[in-house]
Order: structure tokens, then C-alpha cells, then sequence
């Protein structure tokens, strides 16, 4: 019977510190929300400008506009904030546009700014990476305080 | 050695497979794909890790209408009067990132400037337009009549051949214009192979997730942008042979003073010389046949019989033909040899005054 009470004990304790890290995550909701868009020039009296509409006509050439939008609606400041974004197959990174600081063309295994980057070829060679070698993205904030919002963004075309 | 050819072999497939897909990148990502964005975002909170969140979104790739008709002529097509069955060869690309049907049409000039810079003149028969079956990329027997290329894939492309009479009566340097349309129908699904797919049109939808379509083709020869369908334009130019005849005649000799200043008397011999001359930058002439009646109180001289392929000089007097040709019904014939541009060739032969 003291064993069974034993087991009991450790179980409630575990059933206890389960809830506590439950109600410390309500208490820290970080909201995403990930959308797309595309992004067409439009020129107006000699005036060339960028808009975006929604993805409802998307054609292989199209430039794509990919956003994240994050909110730390809790209390508490969140550190070492890293947003990770593989891009998709079937687009590309537009090479045209700001690329973002961080990028990998390996994968996701090794990270650095593109112009620092290399991939090898099938020959063995290796060459400096470009924007349609690079396979994730990533932002990495040190933090996000309570109420503060941000987006970030990446472009890409459509292979 | 067995290693470093296993290595070889690997290498090649691996620069197969890159050719590949930058071949598949001409037409793009397939219409229909969905392409979806999984962002993560990994953090702490009190230097403690947190749950992974996710955000993702989706949306289909759409279906981008492109064709692309290109002569495949580098200069006009050279042809001569009367001749059959003439192709003019031109290039079908699918640029679109579906399968797609497409419908063929053939035109022809109205005195326009044509393809290779020469203005349409005469119209050419049109035979019709055949697919390069046997993929040959030259017309011949092999090849099939077609109106439609059926199921021609993402970035697929075929040679066709517009196929043509031309008429007799024409001048070296007249040029026929034609042109080539294709135009984008229906393909790629099920049941589709063997018959021509329904026309395409734009659609429009506010569903991220609908597959639309979108022509994206450029204006061609005769069709304008953005209409499904593209076209180029090919020529024939006419290379005629251009004969002409001069006949003349000397009295050779007479029964009074022999060859020492012959008249024309009755009993003299009279040599008649025909000389077919083919103009400067014309076409070859082939079998050339010369007829000629003796004239009336003459009688053929059949000792001297007939000469044929001879040369004429500035005078008028044949030479140096060789025996040949045929006298019968009282009458002269003789075929000359081929007549390239600018070449003389003579007939000849002798009569005595009745």
C-alpha cells in the first residue's frame, strides 16, 4: 500500500506541474498569423508602384510578397525570438528585393548572410550562392516585449 | 578503376537530373500546385524554451497560357514554278506550365512585307499543314497531316511543316508570304488524348486555392498578346529559269560559187542555228527541248544531220555541237542539256533551197 501511495503522490505532482506549465503558456500567448500576397508593379502616369493583392491569380514568374506578423500579447518579454521560414518548393528568393540577413542554402544547417555563402555543384565545384539556391530564411530578434507587435517579410517569385 | 567508374556514373545522372529541372523552369511550377509557407517561431520566455508555433498558408499555382511559333527557315524558301508540295518549317513550344491541346492554322499574305523581308506578291496553294512524326525535321512521307498538336507537354515543342503548291507563270524573285498560328485549347486531363480539347478563355476567381487560367503569350505574326495563341510567318521566293530563243541562218554554200560568197539560190544549203540562253541568277533549266518545222520549198539536209549543245558566236554561227536530235514529220527536234544560269546551248542543223 505504500507503494501504491507512492505512486499516487508522484503522479498528482506530475498532474500539478503539467497545469502550472499549461497556465505559464496562456499566460505568454505569442500570436502568428503567415500570409501571402502578390506583389505587381503597376505602371500610372510614368509612375511605376508596387501592389499587393491576395494570391487569386498566381502565375509561374509573379512576384510573391511573404509576411509574418507576431504579437506578444502576454506580460512577460520573449527572448531569443527566431522566426524560421523554409521557402516553399516552388518559389524562389527574389534576388531583386532586400534579402533577409539571415539565410541558409544547405537546408537549415548552416546560416549566414548570402554574400558570405557557397554551395558545391555536382562536380564538386564550389561557387557563391545565389538567391535561388537559398532554401530557409530565418529572423532572429533577442527580444519581443509585452504588447510589442512587428512583421516580417521575404520576396519571392514563383519558379 | 571499378570505383572511379561507378563515381563517373553517378556524376552524369546528377547532371541529368539538374538539366532537367532547369528545363522544367522554362514553363514554371505546374499549374495546380499548391505552394504552402510553414513559418515557425521558436522562443523563450524567462530563459526558458517554449512550444514551437507554426503559421502556415497555402495557395495553388495557376494555370499561365503561353505558346511560342517560330520559323524554322533562316532564309526564304526557294521554289520554281509549278513545283509541289513545298514545306516551310516552323516550331511549336508549350511555354504554358500545363499540358495543353493546340489548334493550327495556316495564312497567307496580302502584299505585305513578308518574313525574310520580301514583298508577298502571288499566293501559294495551300496543301496543309503536317506534323514531323518521324521526327526527321525535314518533310517526306513520314510526316501526318494535322489540325491540332494533341497533349503537347509543359515546355514540350514539335515541327510542323506548312505544306504548298505554286502555281505556274511566275518571275524569279516573286515571293509568297504565309504564316503559321497556334493557338492553346483544353488538354492535359483524363480522356483528353485523340481529339481537339474546347477553347481556353481567362477565368477569374477570389479562391486563392482555384486554379485559374491566365493568357500570358506574347503577339506573333498575325494574333495579338494575351490571346492563347501565337503565330510567325515564312516565305516562299520563286527562282524561274528565264529562256530566251534567237534563231539565225547563213547560206553555206551555193551551186554556182560553193562557199566563196553564197547566195540564196535555189540548190545553196541554209544552216539554221537556235540558241536557248538561260538569264543571269535564274534557275536551272532541265530537258530543254527545241522543235523546229523546215520552212516550206526547203528540204532537209539529213548528210549533215543535226547538232545539238552547241555555242553560237557574237555573228550568229553555231559550232562545235555534237550529233543528235530526231527529224521527222518535217520537222526538227533536239534536247539541249541542263541550262544553269547564264549558260548558251545550241541546235543546229542544214536545209537546201527547193
Amino acid at each position: 500500500m505504500a507503494i501504491h501511495d507512492a505512486v499516487r503522490a508522484a503522479l498528482l505532482f506530475l498532474a500539478a506541474s503539467l497545469a502550472s506549465t499549461a497556465s505559464a503558456e496562456a499566460a505568454q500567448p505569442l500570436e502568428l498569423h503567415s500570409d501571402v500576397k502578390v506583389d505587381k508593379i503597376i505602371v500610372a502616369e510614368g509612375q511605376s508602384k508596387h501592389v499587393l493583392s491576395e494570391p487569386d491569380v498566381v502565375v509561374p514568374g509573379d512576384r510573391l510578397v511573404f509576411r509574418t506578423a507576431y504579437s506578444n500579447t502576454g506580460t512577460q518579454e520573449v527572448t531569443d525570438f527566431v522566426v524560421t521560414n523554409p521557402l516553399p518548393a516552388g518559389v524562389a528568393l527574389d534576388p531583386s528585393a532586400t534579402v533577409p540577413a539571415e539565410v541558409s542554402v544547405d537546408g537549415g544547417q548552416t546560416w549566414g548572410h548570402l554574400a558570405a555563402l557557397f554551395v558545391t555543384d555536382a562536380a564538386g565545384a564550389k561557387r557563391p550562392a545565389q538567391a535561388s539556391d537559398v532554401t530557409h530564411v530565418r529572423w532572429v530578434l533577442k527580444s519581443v516585449k509585452a504588447g510589442e507587435k512587428g512583421e516580417v517579410t521575404f520576396n519571392a517569385i514563383v519558379r | 578503376m571499378k570505383r572511379s567508374a561507378r563515381w563517373l556514373v553517378a556524376v552524369s545522372a546528377i547532371t541529368m537530373s539538374v538539366m532537367g529541372a532547369q528545363a522544367a523552369q522554362a514553363a514554371g511550377t505546374s499549374a495546380g500546385t499548391t505552394i504552402t509557407n510553414t513559418v515557425t517561431v521558436d522562443y523563450k520566455v524567462g530563459s526558458i524554451a517554449q512550444t514551437t508555433k507554426t503559421a502556415t498558408n497555402s495557395f495553388k499555382v495557376d494555370r499561365k497560357v503561353n505558346v511560342l511559333v517560330e520559323t524554322q527557315d533562316s532564309t526564304t524558301v526557294q521554289v520554281t514554278p509549278g513545283q509541289t508540295q513545298v514545306a516551310t518549317k516552323f516550331k511549336v513550344s508549350n511555354l504554358s506550365n500545363a499540358a495543353l491541346d493546340f489548334a493550327l492554322s495556316s495564312a497567307q499574305l496580302t502584299g505585305t512585307t513578308a518574313k525574310h523581308g520580301g514583298t508577298d506578291t502571288f499566293d501559294v496553294t495551300i496543301t496543309g499543314i503536317y506534323l514531323d512524326s518521324n521526327g526527321s525535321g525535314v518533310f517526306d512521307s513520314g510526316d501526318q497531316a494535322v489540325t491540332y498538336l494533341d497533349e503537347l507537354a509543359a515546355d514540350g515543342s514539335k515541327i510542323v511543316f506548312v505544306v504548298a503548291n505554286v502555281p505556274l507563270g511566275l518571275g524569279t524573285g516573286d515571293v509568297a508570304g504565309v504564316t503559321l498560328k497556334a493557338t492553346g485549347r483544353e488538354g492535359g486531363t483524363a480522356g483528353s488524348t485523340g481529339s481537339m480539347g474546347a477553347a481556353l478563355s481567362e477565368t477569374s476567381s477570389s479562391n486563392p486555392m482555384d486554379v485559374e487560367t491566365v493568357f500570358g503569350d506574347s503577339a506573333g505574326a498575325a494574333d495579338a498578346a494575351r490571346d492563347a495563341a501565337h503565330s510567325d510567318g515564312d516565305d516562299y521566293t520563286v527562282l524561274a529559269a528565264a529562256l530566251t530563243v534567237a534563231k539565225t541562218s547563213r547560206v553555206v554554200s551555193d551551186p554556182v560559187n560553193g562557199t566563196s560568197s553564197p547566195k540564196a539560190i535555189p540548190g545553196a544549203v541554209i544552216e539554221y542555228c537556235i540558241a536557248v540562253s538561260n538569264g543571269a541568277g535564274s534557275a536551272a533549266a532541265n530537258t530543254v527541248t527545241v522543235n523546229d518545222p523546215v520552212p516550206a520549198n526547203m528540204t532537209y539536209d539529213s548528210s549533215f544531220g543535226i547538232k545539238v549543245n552547241g555555242s553560237v558566236d557574237a555573228s550568229g554561227v553555231c559550232s562545235v555541237g555534237t550529233a543528235g536530235g530526231t527529224y521527222a514529220s518535217n520537222t526538227v527536234s533536239g534536247s539541249l542539256s541542263n541550262l544553269a544560269a547564264g549558260d548558251t546551248k545550241t541546235l543546229y542543223f542544214r536545209a537546201v533551197i527547193d
